[in-house]
């Protein structure tokens, strides 16, 4: 007997692995055109505004979230940690804190090991920056962790350390890592060439670019609650962005199997990239849950969660960029520098998605005593689009060309056509033509400017999701995934899907998520989770449907595929059954369908262009953003309502990185100075402006891409071009604060 | 002369202790140093336990009853313990809609109403409103039965995570309340203690218009 032959065919995907999206090359089945989405506008319930089905409980404070969850017995657990940025611990003492009435518990934190902490691993002695985990306390109340915390004798040697990228690169700086404070990542493009490219240049710009140390912000800290009472079962309740991140590191901290341990994420309070696996804080909870055998709820505290929660790196980016006087892109010269701490930091290569001729990158990590950076939602790319879009800005400018015709100049490949409609609607809307042609002209304190920006992401998907539908006798359709929501209307567009291949209404199914015990799914990264699990959901679907009309058909007097479903109806022949009768029809154990990824159901490559119009009063320095519009191709947009939400969510926080945000550190302690929502300024209602989320309609791709990070990326870049064309001060340092505004008014610092 | 939580004492026979090393314990020794807490804790463990300790064994602790959604909840609560931490830690079952986020006022997802004026519940310590109505988001209403303002949440997606919401539709509610015919910029006003992290803003002030405007409309 020989097996059929399954043809099979390469495709690339985006992993998540360790936090970090990475492109690698899967093989797949050749489903060859296999199942369809159908028509963009011939839907019945997707691609429509769809109310998200969990908001009545969210709305009621019903939800409940990880931090809402108590268990009889629960202990709370809080972490105490480092006040310098690198020190050697000479003596820690917890008795007193131990004979407080109503503590259960402290543990160390382990020394960091290759293979990860082991059970005989010594306590850590090293201290390597502001906030390093050093124990954790397991307490009857919130109230007396806390006193215990501050019960905690610590003795430090205190040691040398640096914490800014300006000192970290000086030969005599304390060593942040015994390698040293430099790695270099990568290196690409012809030097030579591209120096000698730049004398032929009717332009040239060259510029350092630097952007701060963003912070996630999650407004559920990280944490989670670990229920093991001893035996051999534990749940694990997580504010993750992956369920199935959390079984087995939970698992290995508790000592037992990996299915002992069940995960649950059944509502979750923000993640945006920082949410994957137990992290150093479910190490603490698991252990204090074993040695208490008690449940025991770590959730960070807000200044835990900006000194250790880690965080977007900063950037620091010398960039040369040369054009002609036609407009074209000759020569790019990069050195990009990652500001990651301890950790390696991201940035995506420049020239970023324009295209020139030659181009030299030199790409280092350069590293200071500061909590590591990590994924933060579209990671690298905000970084490299600011620098990258004030070049290409100052470039237009000194050419005296429009900017968005220079930008459509150099946006050729295949996506150009993407980006060229793309800007033209972002101009349309934003009105392009009322832009200063003389950056600060105008008169009075108020002046308005108008600037751009272009930029993409992957968004593809992958088969990592095992979606399971069943049909009752009842009538009862559930739809059941281990995946988690972030906020991102997972619930919803799973429900709908299933609703519409039925023909049933959004009320008619239910949907069940968030458990490590139901099939399997992507942990959400690198806006990968509509990609994977839509195409999964649509095949368990149209499994389901098959099944119910083979067992219709006769009764229809049909051929199953003869059948149609919708109204919740079955239509076939001329005759037609109710829902109700439909289900009645079906074996007593009902139907169960299982679906899995479908390649053809999913495309990757989101494109989005932004304008942006702000007020800068030239006697303070105030900028007051006015309008944004971001227009964005999604394929097939899901679900519009939520699609929406995420496109004014992406501008929001891009909003912030530009205008308002970054961690700010004391060089001479090594601490940071600004950890709280008072002193990290995160945008607010008053900062809003009008914003346009735009879905490109006219993508003609019938297919689920990821939205989540694509939004986020060139807002950045346009809010930072429109200051510039409002007041004509070229600030190349970001947050763009009204002080640097007023120092460059006053130091005349122009660059037209 | 000492105060009534030392009458009650005195009653059931603890020693007096006005003193400041009290007061200290009352507070929290949140902020003092290591060292400090230490002698601190010495003479802890020298004093025989309060009489009014409650079960979970904080020192100082005390039984008294909030009127929180129309319901009266007895919770034993400790002088520092924030009205927060009562609602969400103490109580059995808890309440848990409002949400701990920042700890010190400035974001607004742990909006309570008490009377009539929307709060910060973690700046609030339970012991100063055994007599005042409290009203978190589950009292506004049940998603069975949401109020305007929680019903146009829902149709205009002012939500995605949703940690922030029980804060906005608090805010709002106590708002339009006050100010039933509001202007955006008046919205923003209201709602500018309220941080939201995913980005919901746009949606949030057309909720809070489309609330106003329905529930006019029913008057």
């Amino acid at each position: 007997m020989q097996e059929p032959v399954r043809k099979k065919k390469k495709i690339k995907v985006t992993r998540t692995i360790d936090g970090v999206e990475r492109e690698v090359e899967i093989e797949v089945d050749d489903t060859g055109e296999g199942l369809k989405w159908g028509p963009n506008d011939k839907h019945a319930i997707l691609n429509k505004k769809i109310p998200r089905v969990d908001g009545p409980l969210k709305v009621s404070g019903t939800a409940q979230y990880t931090y809402d969850v108590k268990l009889p017995g629960m202990l709370y657990a809080r972490i105490l940690r480092a006040p310098h940025a690198r020190a050697r611990i000479k003596r820690f003492d917890a008795s007193a804190a131990l004979k407080i009435p109503g503590v259960k518990a402290v543990v160390e934190a382990p020394s960091p090991q290759p293979q990860g902490p082991q059970p005989d691993t010594p306590p850590s002695r090293e201290i390597y920056f502001e906030g390093q985990p050093i124990a954790a306390v397991a307490a009857t109340t919130p109230e007396i962790a806390d006193d215990a915390i501050h019960a905690m004798v610590v003795e430090y040697e205190v040691l040398p350390h640096v914490v800014t990228a300006d000192e970290a690169v000086k030969p005599d700086a304390p060593r942040v890592l015994p390698k040293g404070n430099i790695t270099p990542a990568e290196e690409r493009g012809d030097k030579s060439k591209v120096e000698a490219a730049f004398a032929n240049c009717d332009a040239v710009v060259e510029a350092d670019y630097r952007t701060s140390v963003i912070h996630h912000a999650c407004l559920e800290t990280h944490g989670m609650v670990v229920d093991y009472r001893g035996g051999d079962a534990a749940t694990v309740y997580a504010s993750t962005q992956g369920t199935f991140t959390i079984p087995k590191e939970a698992a290995d901290a508790l000592g037992l199997p990996e299915s002992a341990v069940t995960a649950i994420v059944e509502h979750m309070g923000g993640g945006f990239g920082s949410k994957f696996g137990i992290g150093i804080e479910g190490q603490f909870a698991c252990r204090l849950s074993k040695q208490t055998r008690s449940p025991v709820k770590l959730m960070l505290t807000r200044h835990d969660e900006f000194v250790m929660a880690r965080n977007r790196s900063g950037s620091w980016q010398t960039l040369k960029g040369g054009a002609k006087k036609d407009g074209t892109l000759v020569a790019v010269q990069a050195v990009q520098r990652r500001l990651g701490g301890l950790g390696q930091g991201s940035q995506a290569g420049q020239p970023y998605i324009y295209t020139a001729a030659s181009f030299h990158r030199q790409v280092v990590s350069v590293h200071t005593n500061t909590n590591e950076s990590t994924a933060m939602r579209a990671p690298g790319h905000p970084q490299a689009n600011f620098a990258m879009e004030s070049l290409m800005d100052e470039l237009a400018y000194k050419l005296d060309m429009d900017p968005i015709e220079f930008r459509k100049k150099n946006l050729t490949g295949e996506n150009g056509a993407i980006y060229h409609r793309q800007l033209d609607r972002v101009a349309r809307e934003i009105g392009w033509e009322r832009r200063n042609k003389t950056p600060g002209a105008g008169s009075g304190p108020r002046r308005r400017g108008i600037g751009c920006a272009v930029g993409v992401w992957g968004a593809g998907g992958n088969n990592q999701c095992k979606v399971d539908v069943r049909v009752t006798r009842d009538g009862a359709v559930t739809v059941a995934v281990g995946t988690q929501d972030l906020g991102t209307g997972t619930r919803t567009y799973t429900r709908a899907i299933v609703a519409e291949e039925l023909g049933l209404t959004m009320n008619d199914v239910v949907e069940k998520i968030g458990n490590s015990r139901l099939g399997s799914a992507n942990a959400s990264g690198g806006s990968t989770t509509v990609p994977s699990l839509a195409p999964a959901v649509k095949d368990a679907a149209v499994n389901a449907r098959q099944m119910i009309a083979e067992k219709i058909a006769p009764l229809l007097g049909v051929k199953p595929e003869e059948v149609t479903f919708a109204d919740r109806k079955a239509t076939g022949g001329g005759k037609s059954l109710t829902w109700k009768q439909v289900c009645a029809a079906l074996p007593p154990a009902g139907i169960s369908a299982r679906g899995e990824w479908r390649s053809e159901l999913a495309s990757r490559g989101a494109h989005g262009a932004c304008a942006a119009e702000v007020e800068v009063d030239i006697e303070t320095g105030f900028i007051k953003p006015i309008k944004i519009v971001h227009i964005q191709d999604v394929g097939l947009p899901l679900n519009r309502l939520a699609i929406e939400s995420q496109i004014n969510g992406g501008v929001i926080q891009s909003l912030g990185m530009v205008l308002y945000e970054g961690r700010v550190m004391d060089s001479k302690l090594g601490v940071m100075v600004n950890a709280g929502f008072l002193d990290y300024k995160l945008p607010g209602t008053m900062e809003m402006p009008e914003i346009v989320p735009l879905i490109d309609d006219t993508d003609p791709r019938e297919a689920v891409i990821g939205v989540g990070e694509p939004a986020l990326i060139p807002t950045v870049g346009a809010v930072a071009n429109a200051v510039f064309n409002a007041c004509g001060v070229r600030v190349r340092e970001l947050p763009i604060t009204p002080d640097k505004i007023l120092m460059g008014l006053m130091t005349k610092e122009k660059t037209v | 002369m000492a105060d009534t939580h030392d009458d009650k004492e005195l009653k059931n026979g603890a020693p007096a202790d006005p003193g400041r090393r009290r007061f200290l314990k009352g507070v929290g020794i949140v902020g003092a140093g290591a060292a400090l807490a230490d002698q601190l804790l010495l003479h802890a463990d020298a004093e025989p336990q309060a009489a009014t300790a409650a079960q979970d064994g904080a020192p100082g602790a005390m039984k008294i009853t909030l009127q929180v959604n129309g319901q009266k909840r007895e919770v034993s609560v400790e002088p520092r313990t924030t009205l927060l931490s009562a609602l969400r830690n103490h109580m059995d079952p808890p309440v848990t809609g409002p949400k701990l986020v920042c700890d010190q006022g400035t974001c607004g997802a742990c909006t309570v109403i008490l009377n009539d004026r929307p709060v910060c519940s973690c700046l609030v310590l339970a012991v100063d409103v055994v007599n005042k109505k409290i009203t978190t988001v589950e009292g506004l209403g049940t998603p069975g039965s949401l109020n305007p303002v929680q019903t146009a949440f829902v149709e205009k997606d002012g939500m995605m995570c949703g940690f922030c919401t029980p804060g906005f539709v608090t805010s709002i509610s106590a708002y339009l309340k006050r100010n039933p015919n509001p202007t955006l910029n008046q919205i923003r006003e209201a709602c500018k203690g309220n941080f939201c992290r995913c980005g919901t803003y746009p949606k949030v002030f057309e909720a809070a218009l489309q609330a106003a405007r329905s529930a006019t409309s029913k008057v």
